[in-house]
């Protein structure tokens, strides 16, 4: 074999006489991208990907199928060969029908791969659904708790009968692993780089596990005595016991995170000194300032704010007292049900109806059983006193309006309609913002919170990043927290090895499917968690609901309809448009609607996902020797399709293995979560 | 005397089978002891169906003949009064004939092309067996490039080059294929050449074959055309009867002979690697190239590919010298081309003419100008693949380089002919259809782009393009170009690119103003009545199919736009010229 010299990219490279251009280009670690060659299989030069310019030739070459020759001057990835490829892809997925991703991982706001690990408990793989949801959640048995799960919302079983307990899920497997203690998470090797993080919270915890991970020394200042921010102090007992918080927090710590409580930043350290002494700083305060009412009566002693209760519960004693809890968010219910807990007797009060509450139906529901009373479409008007204390709330009764911009109907006060309601406490929860004394350095919105970029988290300080309730649009729940963290860790990553930020949204392939589409589909119903009784749990701070057991868990996760494509994870198709960048939008125009097929034994054919590689057409013939599959059909409406001879097929499967998407699956293929496709 | 009935599958679809039978069952009863003789297609397609009587040195040419005319000529040929001179060809008509320079179509229209004794009567088969008694097969291929002869089917490879490349290629068997997969719309060069004269096709083919080194030959014939496959059919059991074809030809080692494949009528198949692969039994898709077919064709061996004028004009060049066709065109193309006429022009029909000509001198010439004295707008020149001149650069000649400067191609010769009531963007989508339709599906680029420029082309033409169409159209049309595999794809924005390059406004106009100045595209135009022309004579409104019209009988009548469906019948029935279109 004749070795010949060529140049690929400005470096001078020497091949053999009857390589291609794409082999040369591999052997030189040049990756060019196809969806339609493999070695398996004659050449074939479909797909246009391989596209790259020689000079000297007017025109692309296809490296898949183009002969290296000695002196040849090779590009592989000039403008006019980018725009080629991308308009490719462009046009494939102008005409791609499917789901990269499930909506209940479009709907979370950390992107957890929920039908990846609904999947594996479904199969008994516990530990490796533990792992999944670690790679976007390291705090699995807490947030699985506490979560309202948009994730549930989203999910298309409801269309059937009702949502997969999703969080459910992720507290089994989380809990799980707390009791057998798998192997701790692999961090990097050090780095020799240094961040630090402020706060403790969910949003703080994660960035501080992220952080950990890529291998950089990490410490977590708090200002308050123990970790865990709102999961401790915000969330009550009873939905988050805080042995469980801690066993999760711990874990953080032994991958080697440093944690300095009792230290806030304006008080005892400053931003600058944080600065000055790491690489990186992650800030993740929180919302801890109670939005007061506005109305008179608020300095009078026995009104509270919502958090304040919250964290210092343990510390009132309200038997025998009346209590008004003003707002209709999670916090207000999370306040209602503990001082009912404390023996309290509890009035709700809310300007608008229960079904405009924010907080979770399950939350409204459990609050009422538990005894709260609910007063809606009532507003406080003053907070009488008396000697200084509360004595009662004067309120102004109201109707519901035409919808504001939330899309909720407004609450409109009826003139002259007043009530008085005789309480001894008011606890005001009506809403959180952030305190942000000590940051003054960073930019601030109009509603005091820090101003960062939302996809990189960058403030106007170098090398700080803000996250979470104290950040842009303040607070929020804590998965979004969480979900922003690890994306703040990877950008301050980036930052710190001098990489240039990355602020892409990613693409992905979505449909919209209605209810409609579900109709007909067989029922199976949801499987609960165990809840104890009102009457016992009213009393006490244990936990409301218990968890899953193994059998529970799987019967309840097997009722996933797999909405995301189960190829994702492979599917060269999706990694190169985002390699890509790609805006199919453009091109939008007539899109195939073909059913799925079960025409070849053993196979799972979707035709709107297929490219017209040809890999399964080739393989069949050339490899396998079967010749089952072909190509139908003209032009725009080419499909693969079992044209030979069925009886040929042996039902090997490596039809779907060779092919790049999801257009053929082996029947019994599981969504295979391998995180290699990164968004 | 000798009577001839043009029966080419242009003259058939006329009627002349029935002339045919009428002429022959007249003479009979007569008893006039004259055969009725079958011809090709002599080119005037639009004199369809046209009868020769050659009385000794005298020839008559009658034209569009129906069963009355045939009657008349009946009665001369009787000797009775008769009132035929009526359907004589006109003068003019005789001169474009004579205005052309034929020689591939040197013997369609004029003999028979199911008796081999009238080809070789002018001097058929002469040529082969010079070449193989006297030339060796270098002097052959070197005869080809003095001629300068290139491939006829729209490529314009220099043809010696084809063969003196099989020739070289090692291995064997050797193929010579001959590529009659005509596909183009408004192209039916090929189908006039092999229904009029088979035998210079095969001709062609056997020198060839010997130059190259082959014994064996296929005719890919779509199988749309079943008469050209019934003459060749014929045409080569004749020729192997008379030893023309089969083993140790004129005495020497030299065997060929040559079998038909009927293609299932896919575009992309006249694309000499999808042709292959068609030929092998597989799926017609382009291949890549390399390897050419002359290293590695049909069956893996090397192969020669060229279309049916190349090998017709073969014959006339060995015969006649390499250096008398090439006396013939310009610096860079040599000796004539045939072109189908079509479209807008008033003579349709197909003619060769020497390379050189001007595209006006055979609009206005051998086409007899536009019908119905509209303005001459444009030609599409070169199919799907082609692109539009329009009649600014009407005088550039025909030659491969000239053309090529102008967007457009040569092609394999269809010309069609536009005026001034052709929309330009409605004829772009009319072709971007076809090889949308056309495309194999193998590149996304062609594929899926083709159709998404289809579909931005039919909403601009449905009055619903949009700012950036334009610019979308061009940003995908080279994307496409760089981007598929073959020929098909690489040209298949072509008739959009030279539209807009030459047209941009009427894009413009359809985009902005929502106007087609051509007034072709339905949903951008409106109807309205005027008052002083229109007499309530209530006929457009008794035809109007969406009630939209209304009026008092004998009053000026008025039409509703919101119920109008466009469908242009009022103006068509209007006898005072009252409904206006705009």
């Amino acid at each position: 074999m004749n070795e010949i010299k060529l140049t690929l990219n400005g470096v001078a490279v020497a091949g053999a006489e009857g390589q291609t251009i794409l082999e040369i280009a591999r052997a030189h670690g040049v990756d060019i991208p196809t969806l339609c060659h493999d070695e398996r299989v004659e050449i074939y030069g479909a797909c246009g990907l391989c596209a790259v310019e020689a000079e000297g030739s007017p025109r692309l070459l296809r490296a898949c199928s183009t002969m290296a020759a000695d002196g040849m001057v090779i590009h592989t990835d000039t403008g006019r060969v980018r725009q080629n490829r991308k308009t490719a892809l462009e046009l494939l997925l102008s005409d791609h029908t499917g789901d990269c991703a499930p909506p209940c991982t479009l709907a979370c706001p950390a992107q957890t791969d929920c039908q990846g690990y609904v999947g594996l408990i479904a199969n008994g793989q516990y530990e490796e659904a533990y792992r999944l949801i670690m790679e976007k959640v390291p705090l699995p048995a807490s947030i699985g708790r506490v979560c309202p799960h948009p994730c549930e919302d989203a999910c298309r079983r409801r269309w059937v009968e009702e949502p997969v307990s999703v969080a459910a899920l992720k507290q089994f497997a989380g809990d799980l692993a707390l009791r057998q203690a798998p192997a701790e998470p692999e961090t990097a090797p050090p780095t020799g780089q240094s961040a630090a993080v402020v706060g403790g919270g969910p949003g703080g915890l994660t960035a501080a596990y992220f952080l950990r991970l890529q291998g950089h020394a990490v410490t977590v200042y708090d200002a308050m005595p123990r970790m865990g921010g709102m999961l401790r102090y915000g969330i009550p007992e009873y939905r988050l016991p805080k042995a469980v918080l801690q066993e999760e927090i711990d874990r953080i710590e032994r991958m080697g995170v440093t944690f300095r409580n009792n230290v806030k930043v304006g008080r005892e350290v400053t931003l600058e000194h944080l600065r000055a002494t790491y690489d990186a700083v992650v800030v993740a305060v929180g919302a801890w300032t109670s939005i007061p009412l506005g109305c008179p009566g608020e300095d009078l002693s026995g009104v509270l704010g919502g958090i304040d209760f919250l964290r210092d519960a343990a510390g009132f004693a309200l038997s025998g007292r009346k209590v008004a809890v003003v707002g209709g968010g999670n916090t207000a219910m999370d306040a209602g049900r503990t001082a009912v807990r404390l023996g309290a007797e509890v009035w709700n009060l809310y300007r608008r109806t229960q079904n405009e509450m924010p907080a979770e139906a399950i939350e409204i529901a459990e609050a009422e059983e538990e005894g709260v009373v609910f007063k809606n479409l009532v507003s406080p008007l003053e907070i009488l006193g008396d000697n200084g204390t509360v004595k009662a709330v004067r309120l102004q009764v109201m109707e519901l309006g035409e919808p504001d911009a939330s899309g909720r109907r407004s609450p409109v006060p009826l003139p002259g309609r007043e009530e008085i309601l005789e309480v001894d406490t008011v606890i005001v929860a009506i809403g959180q913002r952030p305190d942000t004394a000590g940051f003054e350095d960073i930019r601030r919105s109009k509603r005091g919170t820090l101003i960062a970029d939302e996809h990189t988290f960058r403030t106007n300080l170098d090398g700080v990043f803000a996250v979470g309730d104290a950040a842009n649009q303040g607070a929020d729940i804590a998965i979004t927290a969480i979900g922003e963290a690890r994306r703040a860790a990877e950008a301050a990553g980036r930052y710190l090895r001098g990489e240039a930020p990355e602020d892409r949204t990613p693409y992905w392939v979505k449909t919209e499917p209605g209810a409609e589409d579900y109709a007909g589909r067989e029922k199976r119903a949801r499987v609960h968690r165990p809840r104890r009784g009102a009457e016992e749990r009213r009393k006490d701070f244990l936990e409301v609901h218990g968890g899953f057991s193994g059998e529970s868990a799987a019967r309840e996760a097997s009722r996933c309809l797999e909405c995301g494509c189960l190829d994702y994870f492979e599917c060269r198709l999706i990694r190169y448009a985002n390699q890509y960048a790609v805006q199919p939008e453009k091109y939008k125009g007539r899109m195939h609607r073909r059913a799925v097929e079960d025409d070849i034994p053993e196979i799972r054919r979707a035709p709107d996902k297929c490219v017209l590689c040809g890999l399964c057409v080739r393989l069949c013939e050339e490899t396998v020797g079967a010749g089952v599959l072909g190509f139908v059909g003209r032009g725009f409406d080419t499909v693969v399709s079992p044209a030979g001879d069925r009886e040929e097929c042996a039902s090997c499967g490596r039809c779907a293995d060779i092919c790049p998407t999801g257009a053929l699956l082996r029947a019994d293929a599981k969504r295979a979560p391998g995180g290699k496709v990164e968004f | 005397m000798r009577v001839t009935v043009g029966k080419g599958s242009c003259g058939i679809a006329a009627g002349a089978s029935e002339i045919w039978e009428r002429l022959r069952a007249g003479l009979r009863e007569s008893g006039i002891d004259c055969a009725v003789a079958v011809t090709g297609c002599i080119g005037m397609c639009y004199l369809e169906p046209v009868v020769n009587i050659e009385d000794g040195a005298e020839t008559l040419t009658f034209v569009k003949v129906d069963a009355g005319a045939a009657d008349e000529i009946l009665k001369r040929l009787r000797g009775e009064e008769n009132d035929a001179a009526r359907y004589a060809i006109r003068p003019e008509d005789v001169r474009l004939l004579h205005s052309q320079r034929r020689i591939a179509l040197r013997n369609c229209g004029v003999i028979d092309p199911e008796c081999i004794d009238e080809y070789i009567a002018r001097e058929g088969y002469a040529a082969i067996e010079t070449c193989v008694r006297s030339l060796t097969p270098e002097a052959v291929i070197e005869e080809i490039k003095t001629s300068g002869l290139s491939g006829r089917g729209g490529a314009g490879f220099p043809t010696w080059f084809k063969w003196d490349a099989a020739r070289r290629s090692p291995g064997g068997p050797k193929y010579i294929i001959c590529n009659a997969d005509e596909g183009d719309p408004g192209a039916f060069m090929d189908r006039a050449v092999i229904e009029g004269d088979p035998h210079a096709v095969i001709e062609g083919m056997m020198i060839a074959a010997y130059a190259v080194g082959s014994g064996e030959g296929i005719v890919y014939v779509r199988a749309e055309y079943p008469l050209a496959i019934v003459r060749l059919e014929h045409a080569l059991k004749q020729a192997r009867e008379r030893g023309l074809l089969g083993d140790s030809l004129f005495g020497s080692g030299f065997g060929f002979d040559i079998r038909i494949k009927a293609g299932a009528g896919a575009f992309v198949c006249g694309e000499e690697t999808a042709l292959i692969a068609s030929l092998e039994g597989e799926r017609g898709m382009p291949r890549l190239k390399p390897p050419f077919p002359a290293q590695k064709g049909y069956r893996g061996k090397p192969s020669n590919i060229n279309n049916v004028e190349t090998y017709a004009n073969v014959p006339w060049i060995l015969r006649n010298g390499g250096a008398a066709f090439a006396a013939m065109g310009t610096e860079h193309s040599k000796g004539t081309k045939v072109f189908a006429l079509t479209g807008k022009i008033a003579k349709g029909g197909l003619i060769e003419v020497p390379m050189g000509k001007t595209i006006r001198e055979i609009v206005s010439g051998e086409g007899g100008g536009i019908k119905d004295g509209k303005a001459f707008k444009a030609v599409q020149m070169g199919g799907p693949s082609g692109g539009c001149i329009p009649e600014a650069l009407a005088d550039t000649q025909i030659d491969y380089r000239s053309l090529a400067a102008t967007g457009a191609i040569m092609g394999s010769g269809g010309m069609v002919v536009m005026d001034e009531s052709t929309c330009m963007v409605d004829m772009a989508r009319f072709f971007l259809d076809f090889t949308c339709k056309e495309s194999c599906g193998k590149c996304p680029h062609c594929r899926i782009g083709t159709r998404r420029m289809l579909e931005i082309l039919e909403r601009v033409c449905a009055g619903e393009g949009r700012e950036g169409d334009i610019e979308l159209l061009e940003e995908l049309a080279g994307q496409i170009r760089d981007g598929s595999l073959c020929q098909l794809g690489m040209t298949a924005p072509n008739p959009v690119l030279t539209t807009l390059r030459y047209f941009r406004h009427e894009y413009e106009d359809h985009i902005r103003h929502k106007r087609c100045t051509a007034r072709q595209c339905k949903p951008l135009l409106t109807y309205a009545i005027d008052g002083e022309k229109c007499t309530g004579c209530t006929l457009c409104a008794r035809q109007c199919p969406g009630r939209a019209i209304t009026g008092q009988v004998r009053k000026p009548h008025e039409i509703d736009m919101s119920k109008c469906v466009k469908c242009g019948k009022c103006a068509d029935v209007c006898r005072f010229d009252a409904v206006e279109v705009n």
